[in-house]
């Protein structure tokens, strides 16, 4: 895939590499430069695997401090920078560029503080964002936003992206559930937004940070909001004979009212990925799946449930599977928050992100099997239906130009659609690269005239994370 | 008399917005004029969005809701409430305790992030919001966001306008996530507890997963003046569930039981719940009809208690707290102590106090909304510009 | 993800089968998670991702291995733990196998680090040279420190930290027989001696051979039986890694063509999943793919085994154990509940320490070669056993075993001796002040 330009590297910095490497290898301690030409390719791409530039260098900082020593530099300097959390963006939000030193946090992975009668944990950008989970799940509290790559990506990752996740139909995603950061100015300063107490003193500064991809700083330390875990929760699997009925059954259940934990959608192919990975015991012989997970007391689970499966009846629903055991759930959670990855068991993929409203899901859904199928690919869709976030993953052989070429195609064409059917490019996974010349499509120039004087207003000089975001036409001058 | 404008569309505001350009005529926003901290001196002209008007688009189904920005609050909340939604973030209503008249309109909501007792669990005013249209201060027409629950793509501007108090742009439409109403609702009281104790015992409740959506501690001082004296005597620490009348009734068992330790525990039935959590919402034991300094300051759950035993020894005060003790509804006796206040503020962990109310002439001496450390003023000021490179838009936050 | 090789590049059938491997991965990124040397140096080239990473770039330029690759795939452990997390099937111990190999082909280590490595193919996979060696280390213990002092000897240092102050008897185990099932024979199966263990903990295989006896299974430990190879297979050393495994299934399929095997049996886990990829590291061979295939076949751990028994469920012993799944294990063989199902069995309470995934340090030779990394993970995973406050701790490899054992105070024991002694045999001399609810 090679359709979507970087910025040109600067000359300028691109001559001076020996000095920079030099310089930063003062400013870090030992181990934590990699600039070894060798050692730079592993950081080329992020999980958006199709584009890979090589970075110049990449620091492991350890301590907000470095960061910010490292910020001053190549402020000082005109070196562009490319934060980097764990590398899982779909988007390709952490693909670094040829002038451009990666500022990864990996190294900063420590809770700081867990506050329970405040409700908040604070913790190092580089912590991944089920670490946060797993210390304090022991007292009964969780981290909400779950993004499917929990496991792996960082909760700094998670804040540049404002990343969701199957649970945020309930509990938000991480914007709502971000209290304050630590963030490094390009230039270096050091700031406190927010904190553990709510709202803003000032501008919601931190409203804005969360989501800017990188681009308005990068954050070191993050407070977040625990919620006590509720008394049960229990998924529940709908199979239906089409997906257009699975469709129209979520628009139902959140029409009437009623707002599962999650309600999570997998189309056939998906399902086979699925539990060829994860033996979920995800029943095989529908066309469309949904997980719906109610949580709460035993009896409030089952009332919400008779009247999901209440609605579920009147959209034809063919198979009703409740779980039986921790175990199960588990599984059933395991099975779907795999699915990319499962995917890669079959085939190369890229995974679209658009948002639609509920209403358009089956018209969507309709006509994503039309575009794929017009450019002769196959798709699986697996995706948060409640909010309509859509997951399309479309299948192709990267290691076939043309077949790749298609598929990039198709996947414009896809978010299109969700765009004009009244939605966005984007619903968790953010802009990244992978969007970037998209982003025309849903706004006009005097709305990205106005995201773009705000971004410059806390990068004058466009260093951060410079290639992404917005349009590389029509830029503000530096 | 200053002049007041009234735009009947979004494309005559820009309109006005980029000839008041030409001449540098400075605007102060308002909506129905109900929440501002300080009336426009220094010649500004008033930029009233009261004449854009009328629901856009209602969809139950999706949950969401497009209006333009003058429309009143009073409007959009009946028409929600005929398909028995809400607004998750209870607007505050701040007539009572400024003493103002009008309208409260949904733009002034956001402008404001005017939010209740439930935002410290479902959310500020921001929270809720989806997207936005605005004019800037170049006059130009500019949308954020969307009309979609997740949703980002580009940098978040709606969520930086709410809350931004007028000063960067003119908000003329907004898109808001909405949420079922409750079937029904009560309060668990917990009676004759001193402040610290309620700070814990409402950090227990909140460990429970019972849900709890809403956490107030009305102290001895406070709580006659609550729904005309009909909570039990003393000091009452109220804890609000909602939800189905079964699962409620469940839960509510549960909190008693485990709230039997901190004191006596009564309960409250849903009118009384109702009304209560309304007058909590609205400080209504300080709608007195007087100037007396009244501030809304903001700290960490437990730092709340801290904060106002701490001011005791020092100033005349009188307080009660919202958001599990976050959120400190504080009455001066004369002075807004505002120096103090921040002092201590930061000695309790940080966070922050906005000034409500106090005599005109001391809420012109005195800094409202919270003094930032000079690298956030500095992005502020260049966010200001970005907006509104101008600076026709004036307003206290940005100066 | 996209690959880059010419036909004739993937002539080499291991080039080939790296390349399949390379392609299933889509660079997700999940592996860096439950990776130990990324979750302790925090860098993405000491992570699975990294490796692979690296690994293609090499491979597919057909470049010699340098000193930047070989100190990253040096710091892998070969844990899998990111085979067990990898949604996409990505086969990371045979890609990472193929790279040592090309390391070991096309790469001259330092003078100090060649001689450490030689030193322990020379020597581990030896009972007789290796119990000279541990005597020899007794000597050398004083100096411990002072190897510590330069980095070169930092593995002399490690070696001598870890031999046992006193080494136990040799075993009369440890000789080829046969050992007869006690009353009616139900099964008949070999048991692999083992190279260190013998001589380290030789109370391992003679407890194993006791239970299966009273249990009514004939235990044969055939004779002309080397090491499993794993030693030096993970150095790189291929040639002698294939020798062993040829060697050793020419032996048990001897035994099978002379009594019959129901299993091979394994006590040392790191050994059973080498074993159990014979058929694998064997493929290419004409004449022994297949033989190779029917020993993996036949090769169970003790507890795959014993899981198949049905044994009675014992009364409480009123013992906590913590319960270490060794990697290769959990992941290597994918073996995780059988091991606690028989101890709840033999009435102990089970525990499963946090971070249960990561591994110990210890990884063969990875605690000698790699000192500062792997003291890192013991502490970690020692703090992590204490904190289910266990009598004592239960595992399946002896390289868990002696790693553990000088972190913590807590007695560790191979799972089979709690067995033995919870069926029948002798309490265990290591927990024999341990009190217990068992009537005596």
């Amino acid at each position: 895939m090679d359709q979507i330009a970087f910025l040109e590297p600067r000359p300028a910095v691109l001559s001076r590499r020996r000095e920079i490497v030099a310089d930063l290898l003062d400013l870090l301690p030992e181990g934590c430069l990699v600039h070894e030409p060798r050692e730079l390719v592993p950081f080329e791409t992020d999980a958006f695997v199709s584009y890979r530039r090589l970075p110049l260098a990449v620091a492991l900082p350890e301590t907000t401090q470095q960061v910010a020593a490292v910020l001053k530099y190549c402020h000082r300097y005109g070196v562009p920078v490319v934060p980097r959390g764990a590398g899982t963006s779909l988007a390709g939000g952490a693909i670094p560029q040829e002038d451009a030193v990666v500022i990864g946090l990996s190294k900063m992975s420590r809770i700081l503080e867990v506050d329970f009668a405040n409700r908040t944990a604070t913790v190092q950008a580089g912590v991944t964002n089920l670490a946060i989970s797993d210390a304090v799940s022991a007292d009964g509290y969780f981290y909400a936003p779950d993004p499917s790559s929990q496991l792996a990506c960082t909760i700094g990752g998670n804040i540049g992206m404002n990343s969701g996740g199957a649970h945020c139909l309930k509990y938000g995603v991480t914007t709502n559930n971000l209290l304050g950061v630590k963030l490094v100015l390009i230039d270096g300063t050091i700031v406190d937004l927010g904190g553990k107490a709510l709202d803003a003193g000032g501008l919601d500064l931190l409203a804005v940070v969360c989501g800017s991809e990188g681009q308005l700083g990068i954050v070191t330390e993050a407070t977040v909001r625990l919620i006590a875990r509720p008394e049960g929760a229990r998924p529940v699997l709908f199979g239906f004979d089409t997906s257009e009925e699975a469709g129209a059954c979520v628009a139902d259940v959140i029409g009437a009212g009623i707002i599962p934990v999650a309600i999570e959608f997998m189309d056939k192919p998906a399902i086979e990925i699925c539990e060829a990975f994860a033996q979920a015991g995800y029943p095989m012989d529908v066309e469309a799946l949904l997980i719906v997970e109610v949580e709460g007391s035993e009896a409030e689970m089952d009332a919400m449930l008779a009247s999901i499966i209440e609605i579920a009846g009147r959209h034809g629903v063919k198979v009703v599977k409740e779980c039986q055991s921790a175990t199960e759930a588990a599984l059933i959670w395991k099975g779907r928050k795999s699915a990319f990855g499962a995917t890669g068991r079959i085939a190369d993929y890229i995974c679209m992100d658009g948002t639609v409203p509920l209403g358009q899901l089956p018209h969507v859904l309709r006509g994503t099997a039309e575009i794929v199928a017009k450019y002769g690919l196959r798709v699986a869709n697996v995706f948060h239906a409640g909010d309509g976030n859509m997951h399309p993953l479309i299948l192709f052989n990267a290691n076939d130009p043309e077949d790749a070429a298609r598929a990039e195609a198709a996947g414009n064409e896809i978010l299109k659609l969700c765009v004009d059917a009244g939605g966005c490019l984007t619903g968790e996974h953010g802009v990244g690269i992978e969007k970037r010349d998209l982003m025309r499509h849903q706004y006009s120039e005097v709305d990205l005239a106005q995201q773009m004087a705000v971004r410059a207003a806390f990068d004058p000089q466009w260093l951060l994370n410079p290639s992404k975001v917005f349009p590389l036409e029509g830029r503000p001058a530096a | 008399m200053t002049p007041i404008h009234e735009p009947l569309s979004e494309e005559a505001a820009a309109r006005l917005v980029m000839i008041a350009g030409l001449s540098a005529t400075p605007f102060s926003i308002s909506g129905g004029g109900t929440r501002s901290l300080l009336p426009a001196t220094d010649g500004a002209e008033q930029l009233s969005t009261r004449g854009l008007n009328g629901i856009v688009a209602y969809n139950p189904a999706e949950m969401t809701m497009t209006v333009r920005a003058g429309t009143p609050l009073e409007k959009v909340e009946a028409a929600l409430a005929e398909n028995r939604q809400m607004l998750a973030f209870e607007p505050v209503d701040l007539r009572g305790v400024l003493g103002s008249s009008g309208i409260p309109t949904i733009g002034g909501v956001f402008a404001t992030n005017a939010s209740g007792p439930r935002r410290f669990v479902a959310g500020a005013a921001r929270d809720s919001l989806l997207g936005v249209r605005f004019v800037n201060g170049k006059g130009e027409i500019v949308k954020a966001g969307g009309r979609v629950m997740k949703n980002v793509t580009g940098l978040d501007l709606a969520k930086l306008l709410a809350g931004s108090h007028g000063s960067l742009a003119l908000l003329t439409e907004v898109t808001f996530r909405v949420l079922p109403m409750p079937e029904t609702a009560v309060t668990i009281v917990v009676s004759n507890l001193n402040d610290a104790e309620a700070t814990a015992a409402m950090a227990t409740a909140m460990a429970l997963p019972v849900e709890v959506s809403g956490a107030a501690h009305l102290p001895e001082s406070v709580r006659g003046r609550f729904v005309g004296g009909a909570l039990p005597d003393g000091a009452a620490t109220v804890l609000r569930l909602e939800g189905l009348a079964a699962s409620v009734s469940v839960r509510a068992q549960k909190l008693a039981d485990a709230m039997a330790g901190f004191g006596t525990v009564s309960q409250c039935d849903a009118g009384l719940t109702q009304r209560l959590w309304r007058e909590i919402r609205d400080a209504t034991p300080y709608a007195d009809g007087t100037s007396r300094p009244l501030w809304r300051v903001s700290v960490a759950p437990t730092a709340g208690q801290q904060l106002v035993a701490a001011l005791r020894l020092e100033a005349g005060v009188d307080a009660f707290y919202d958001w599990q003790g976050g959120l400190v509804w504080l009455r001066m006796e004369s002075d807004p102590e505002a120096a103090l206040l921040r002092r201590y503020i930061k000695a309790v962990g940080g966070g922050h106090a906005t000034l409500l109310r106090a005599r005109p002439d001391v809420l012109a001496a005195t800094e409202i909304f919270q003094p930032q450390t000079d690298a956030v003023t500095a992005i502020q000021t260049a966010v200001k510009a970005s907006f509104d490179p101008a600076g026709l838009f004036r307003s206290r936050m940005t100066g | 993800m996209q690959t880059n090789f010419t036909a004739e590049q993937l002539a080499d059938p291991h080039v080939a089968t790296s390349e399949k491997i390379l392609r299933k991965c889509v660079h997700c990124g999940f592996c860096t998670a439950t990776c130990p040397t990324y979750v302790t140096l925090g860098n993405e080239l000491d992570s699975p991702r990294g490796r692979i990473y690296l690994i293609k770039d090499m491979l597919e330029n057909g470049r010699p291995a340098d000193a930047e690759v070989v100190t990253h795939i040096d710091r892998c452990l070969s844990c899998l733990a990111c085979t067990t997390t990898c949604p996409s099937g990505v086969d990371y111990m045979h890609l990472v196998d193929h790279a040592r190999m090309h390391i070991e082909e096309t790469y001259r280590r330092p003078f100090w680090n060649r001689l450490t490595r030689n030193i322990l193919a020379a020597t581990l996979p030896y009972p007789s040279r290796f119990r000279i060696a541990l005597r020899a280390a007794a000597l050398g213990r004083p100096f411990a420190g002072l190897f510590k002092r330069f980095k070169a000897f930092e593995p002399f240092g490690a070696m001598l930290d870890l031999a046992p102050k006193t080494l136990p008897k040799a075993s009369a185990s440890s000789k080829p027989g046969t050992y007869d099932a006690a009353g009616e024979r139900h099964g008949r199966v070999a048991i692999l001696s083992g190279c260190a263990q013998p001589v380290l903990k030789p109370g391992i295989n003679e407890a194993t051979i006791r239970l299966l006896n009273r249990l009514g299974v004939e235990v044969v430990a055939p004779a002309g039986e080397v090491c499993c190879g794993s030693l030096v297979h993970h150095m790189g050393r291929e040639a002698q890694a294939l020798e062993a495994a040829r060697r050793n299934v020419d032996v048990w399929l001897e035994e099978v063509e002379k009594g019959g095997l129901d299993a091979i049996i394994i006590t040392a886990s790191g050994c059973g999943t080498t074993i159990k990829d014979y058929g694998f590291m064997l493929r290419l061979d004409p004449v022994y793919a297949g033989k190779a295939a029917r020993v993996s076949a036949l090769a169970k751990d003790v507890t795959e085994y014993l899981a198949t028994l049905d044994l009675p469920q014992q009364e409480g012993k009123g013992l906590t154990v913590a319960y270490h799944s060794a990697c290769s294990m959990q992941h290597g063989q994918k073996i995780t509940m059988a091991p606690k199902t028989l101890l709840k069995k033999a009435g102990f309470t089970v525990r499963d320490p946090a971070e249960g995934h990561l591994c110990c340090g210890s990884a063969g030779t990875y605690n000698i070669l790699q000192p500062e990394i792997s003291a890192k993970l013991k502490a970690r995973k020692v703090k992590n056993i204490e904190a289910t406050k266990p009598d004592l701790i239960a595992t399946g490899n002896i390289g868990c075993i002696t790693q553990i054992a000088t972190g913590t105070a807590v007695p560790i024991l191979h799972t089979v001796e709690l067995l033995d002694w919870a069926y029948g045999g002798e309490k265990p001399v290591a927990i024999s002040n341990l009190s217990t609810k068992m009537p005596a």
